[in-house]
C-alpha cells in the first residue's frame, strides 16, 4: 500500500499557485483529505479535496498541479449547485445524468485551463471529444450532448460531489470536519473574482468572464426589458389606479365618507425600430414579439401598440406585425430622432416609447415628453464602432433619461 | 325512508368524519432545524429595520411570519394589500357636520385602531406588488413613517412587507432607488427538503436568536469598529447609486444602508448568530458586492493579530483554513518588515515553524522566503530554521517544476 507523498502533493499545489496566482486563495482554502476509495482526486461541495495516495504516486508533479487547478475550478464555478439547479429545472435524475454533468463541467474547465505553465493531465476530456465548440458553459454543453459511444470510455470519470452534486461514499458530509460554509465559499469566490477583476491581464478570458459574473450576475434580458416596460407603462397616468375624480361604487352605501374609485386607462406604447443597423432579423423579431407580449400583458390592446420603423428596408417588421396584428405606421430616415419625433406627434400621444436599436444613432437632445425604454442590441465594440466616413467615430451612449436594457 | 331530521343528522355526521380527517391531516410535528432566512428575518425585525420579503406567491411567507410572531411573542395582523384601497392606509376622509370649522378627519381602519390600542404586535403587509400604485404609495408610508391616517403606530409594533419579484409581478412593480435604499431586501426561497419533510408531517422548528444582555456594549463597539474600519479603507463604497438595469430596485450602498448594516452587525453579534445569517442580512442591505467585502473584512478582524503572535510566538494559535492561515503568516512577515528588529525577526521564524508543524507545508514557503529576505548582516540564522526543511524541499520541487515548464 502506498503512503501519501504529501511533499509531492503540496509541491504541486505550490506550483499551481505560482502559475495561477489569482487562484491561490482558493487553492489554499481546499482542505486535503487522504482517501483510499477515490480513484484519483475528487472534491465535495464543502471544499474538501479527497486524494488517492496511489494517484499522487503515479502522476507526475506537473500534471498533479493541473489536477489541483481543475478540482478547485469545479468549486469556484459552483458546478454542483448549477448541476442541481439544471437537474431540477429539466427534471433529470440518476447517476447517468450526474456523469453527464461531470463531463460537461469538465468541458467548461478544460478548454482553457492548461498551458501557460500547467501541463495538461493525461486523459483529460475536451469538448472536441463529442465534436462541440470550446468556450461554452456547462449548461450549454449539457444541452448538446448525450452519453453514447463517444463517451463510453469516460465512465471512470469522477471529480466527486463538488463537480456534479451527487453524494459519494467517501464524502464526509456537511458537519464540521474542515468544511467551508456557504458564506465562506462565497467569500473565497468573491476574493478570487476581485483579484481577477483587479488585474485581468493575468487570467484567461474564461476566468475573466467568470469573475465578471460573480460580482454582477447576468440577468435575462427578457425579464429586464419586461420589468422596464411594465414599470414605465404602469407609472402615473396610465394603467390601473385609484382616483378621487369620480365617486366610487361603494360611495352610495357609505354616506359622509369620500371614497376613491378605481380607474383604468390602458397604456399606449410606441415601438421605434432602428432597422438600419447590423441587427439580425431573428434578434429584432424576438425583441419585437417580447415588447408586443408585454404591452398586451399590462392591458394594452392591440390597437394601442404602434410600431415605427426607422428605415425604408423594413424587412422583418412587415410580416411580423401582420401576424401580430400590429399596424405599421410610416418609415423613412435612418436617424432615430425622426422616429421619436414622429412617435410623439401621433395623436393621442403614447405613454411609453420603446426604442430597439444597436445604438449607432444620434439621440434626441432633450428628454421626450413620455417615458422611454431603450432596448440596446449589444455588439462587440471591436468592429461595429467603425464608420466608413469617420474612422474615429464612436457611438454615443444612450441618454440617461431613458432606461436602457442590453439585449442579446 | 329518511325524514328531513335524519338527513340533517346524516350530513352532520359526515361533516364530523370530514373534520376528523382534516384533524389527522393537520396533525404534524416539528423538529429543530436551523433556518437561516427565518433567523435573518427575526434579527432584522428585532433591529426594527423595514424588511421587504421578496418571494414567489405560495412559498410559505405567511407561515414564516406566523413563526416569527410566535418567536417575538407578538400578535400577528396580516393585511393583504391588493384587496385594500389607498384610503384604508392613509385614512378615510369623513365629512362632519361643518367641515369648514372642524376640518375633515381621516378615519383610520379598525385593525390599525386595534394595533395602536394593544401597543404591540406584528403587522404583515402582504402582496405589496399586486396592489394599484396609489395603494402601494400609501403602504410604503405605513412601513417607512409608521403612520396610518392620523394614527402613529407605537414602537412596540413591528412591520414586515412582502412583494413578488419584479419578473413575476403582474404589472412590473419595482422600487425607485431611494425607496429601495430604505429596506432590508430579504429573498425568500423555499427549501425543497423542508417542504417534502413538512408535507410528510414534520415541519422545522428554527432556533431563533436571542440577544444576550451582557454582550450589548461589546457588540456595539465591534460593529462600529468593523463598519467604520472597512469604510475608511474603501471610501468608494460609501455611496454607489445603482446604474445598471440589473441592480435596479435592489439593495445598494449609501450612508443610510451602511447604518442599517452597522445595526445588523451589532444585533448579530449580540445574538451570537452565524456568519451565514449575517451574510444574508448585510447583502440584503448594501448589496452583494459591498456586503461580501464587509464580511471579508470581518473575517480578517477575527484573525489573530500579528503583533500578538510576535509577542508570544511559542503559544501562537493559527487558523486551520489554509487561505486564512496564509493571510496570517503574510501579516506576520509584513509586521516585521514595518519594524525590523532582530527579536521580532526571530519570533516570526518561530511562528513559521509552528505553522509548518501544524499544517500544510506549501503555505509556509512564500512567507519564509519573504522573511529570509529581511535578514540583516549581523543577524544569525535561527536554529529553528532547520525544522523548515519540509517547506524548503516542497519549494525546491515546485521550483524545479517551474524551471521545466518555463
Amino acid at each position: 500500500m502506498t503512503t501519501l507523498d504529501s511533499e509531492k502533493l503540496f509541491a504541486a499545489r505550490l506550483h499551481a499557485a505560482r502559475v495561477r496566482p489569482y487562484l491561490a486563495t482558493a487553492l489554499f482554502a481546499l482542505h486535503p483529505v487522504e482517501s483510499r476509495t477515490v480513484p484519483t482526486m475528487a472534491v465535495d461541495r464543502h471544499w474538501r479535496c479527497y486524494i488517492s495516495p496511489g494517484f499522487v504516486d503515479r502522476t507526475p508533479l506537473d500534471e498533479l498541479a493541473g489536477v489541483w487547478v481543475h478540482e478547485v475550478s469545479h468549486l469556484l464555478r459552483d458546478h454542483h449547485g448549477r448541476g442541481d439547479r439544471y437537474a431540477l429545472a429539466h427534471g433529470l435524475s440518476g447517476p447517468g445524468e450526474r456523469l453527464r454533468m461531470n463531463i460537461a463541467a469538465d468541458f467548461e474547465i478544460n478548454d482553457d485551463a492548461y498551458g501557460d505553465g500547467l501541463t495538461q493531465p493525461a486523459g483529460v476530456v475536451l469538448p472536441s471529444l463529442v465534436r462541440l465548440p470550446e468556450g461554452q458553459l456547462m449548461e450549454e454543453y449539457l444541452h448538446e450532448f448525450r452519453l453514447g459511444p463517444h463517451t463510453q470510455n469516460l465512465v471512470w470519470l469522477d471529480c466527486g460531489s463538488g463537480a456534479d452534486g451527487l453524494e459519494r461514499e467517501w464524502d464526509l458530509g456537511p458537519g464540521d470536519a474542515h468544511g467551508l460554509t456557504d458564506q465562506e465559499q462565497d467569500a473565497v469566490r468573491f476574493r478570487v473574482a476581485n483579484g481577477i477583476n483587479g488585474r485581468p491581464g493575468r487570467a484567461s478570458r474564461n476566468w475573466q468572464r467568470w469573475a465578471e459574473d460573480v460580482v454582477h450576475p447576468p440577468q435575462a434580458w427578457r425579464d429586464l426589458l419586461g420589468a422596464a416596460i411594465r414599470s414605465a407603462v404602469s407609472g402615473g397616468g396610465a394603467g390601473e389606479d385609484y382616483t378621487y375624480s369620480r365617486p366610487a361604487r361603494r360611495a352610495a352605501s357609505l354616506p359622509k365618507v369620500v371614497l376613491p374609485s378605481l380607474r383604468r386607462k390602458p397604456p399606449r406604447v410606441s415601438v421605434v425600430i432602428d432597422t438600419s443597423g447590423s441587427v439580425s432579423d431573428a434578434e429584432l423579431g424576438s425583441a419585437l414579439l417580447e415588447v408586443a407580449a408585454i404591452a398586451r400583458a399590462v392591458g394594452g390592446r392591440r390597437d394601442l401598440v404602434t410600431v415605427l420603423s426607422c428605415d425604408a428596408a423594413a424587412r422583418v417588421v412587415h410580416p411580423l406585425c401582420r401576424a401580430e396584428g400590429i399596424p405599421l405606421v410610416g418609415g423613412g430616415g435612418t436617424d432615430l430622432r425622426t422616429g421619436f419625433t414622429k412617435a410623439l406627434r401621433t395623436n393621442p400621444r403614447p405613454d411609453v416609447i420603446v426604442a430597439l436599436t444597436d445604438g449607432h444613432t444620434p439621440w434626441p437632445a432633450s428628454r421626450p415628453s413620455c417615458r422611454t425604454v431603450i432596448g440596446l442590441f449589444a455588439r462587440d465594440t471591436g468592429h461595429s464602432s467603425w464608420s466608413e466616413d469617420d474612422p474615429d467615430y464612436v457611438p454615443k451612449h444612450p441618454p440617461d433619461w431613458a432606461r436602457v436594457v442590453s439585449i442579446g | 325512508m329518511t325524514t328531513k331530521g335524519d338527513h340533517l343528522m346524516l350530513t352532520s355526521a359526515r361533516l364530523d368524519v370530514a373534520n376528523d380527517l382534516l384533524g389527522l391531516l393537520r396533525d404534524s410535528g416539528t423538529e429543530p432545524r436551523p433556518d437561516t432566512q427565518l433567523e435573518a428575518l427575526t434579527l432584522a425585525v428585532a433591529a426594527d429595520l423595514p424588511v421587504l420579503l421578496w418571494g414567489e406567491p405560495g412559498i410559505g411567507k405567511t407561515a414564516a411570519l406566523g413563526q416569527l410572531a410566535e418567536a417575538l411573542d407578538l400578535p400577528l395582523t396580516t393585511v393583504i394589500a391588493s384587496v385594500h384601497e389607498p384610503s384604508d392606509f392613509s385614512g378615510l376622509p369623513v365629512i362632519g357636520d361643518d367641515p369648514a370649522v372642524q376640518g375633515v378627519p381621516m378615519a383610520p381602519p379598525d385593525w390599525a385602531v386595534r394595533l395602536v390600542r394593544a401597543g404591540r404586535g406584528l403587522l404583515f403587509l402582504d402582496e405589496l406588488s399586486t396592489a394599484p400604485p396609489a395603494v402601494q404609495a400609501a403602504l410604503l408610508r405605513v412601513v417607512l413613517e409608521r403612520r396610518i391616517g392620523t394614527l402613529r403606530l407605537p414602537p412596540g409594533v413591528r412591520i414586515v412587507a412582502a412583494a413578488n419579484p419584479r419578473s413575476s409581478a403582474a404589472d412590473g412593480w419595482e422600487l425607485s432607488p431611494p425607496l429601495a435604499n430604505r429596506f432590508v431586501h430579504l429573498q425568500w426561497v423555499h427549501d425543497h427538503d423542508v417542504v417534502v419533510r413538512g408535507l410528510g408531517g414534520t415541519w422545522p422548528r428554527a432556533s431563533l436568536p436571542r440577544l444576550d444582555p451582557a454582550l450589548l456594549p461589546d457588540a456595539v463597539a465591534y460593529a462600529r469598529r468593523a463598519v467604520c474600519g472597512f469604510l475608511a479603507a474603501r471610501p468608494a463604497l460609501v455611496h454607489q447609486l445603482p446604474t445598471s438595469e440589473t441592480r435596479r430596485g435592489g439593495p445598494w450602498p449609501s450612508p443610510r444602508s451602511w447604518e442599517m448594516a452597522l445595526f445588523l452587525v451589532a444585533f448579530a453579534t449580540a445574538a451570537g448568530t452565524s456568519r451565514e445569517v449575517l451574510s444574508l442580512l448585510v447583502r440584503a442591505t448594501v448589496g452583494d458586492g459591498p456586503g461580501l467585502e464587509l464580511l471579508a473584512a470581518l473575517d480578517r478582524m477575527d484573525l489573530p493579530d500579528p503583533e500578538t503572535l510576535l509577542a508570544d510566538p511559542g503559544n501562537a494559535v493559527l487558523p486551520e483554513r489554509g487561505d486564512l492561515r496564509q493571510a496570517v503568516l503574510d501579516g506576520v512577515v509584513e509586521a516585521v518588515r514595518k519594524r525590523p528588529e532582530r527579536s521580532r525577526w526571530e519570533a516570526a521564524w518561530v511562528v513559521l515553524v509552528k505553522a509548518m508543524e501544524t499544517g500544510a507545508p506549501d503555505l509556509v514557503v512564500v512567507p519564509a522566503g519573504d522573511l529570509a529576505a529581511l535578514r540583516r548582516e549581523d543577524w544569525d540564522v535561527p536554529a529553528a530554521i532547520d525544522r523548515l526543511t519540509g517547506a524548503i524541499s516542497v519549494s525546491r520541487r515546485a521550483d524545479r517544476e517551474g524551471v521545466r515548464a518555463a
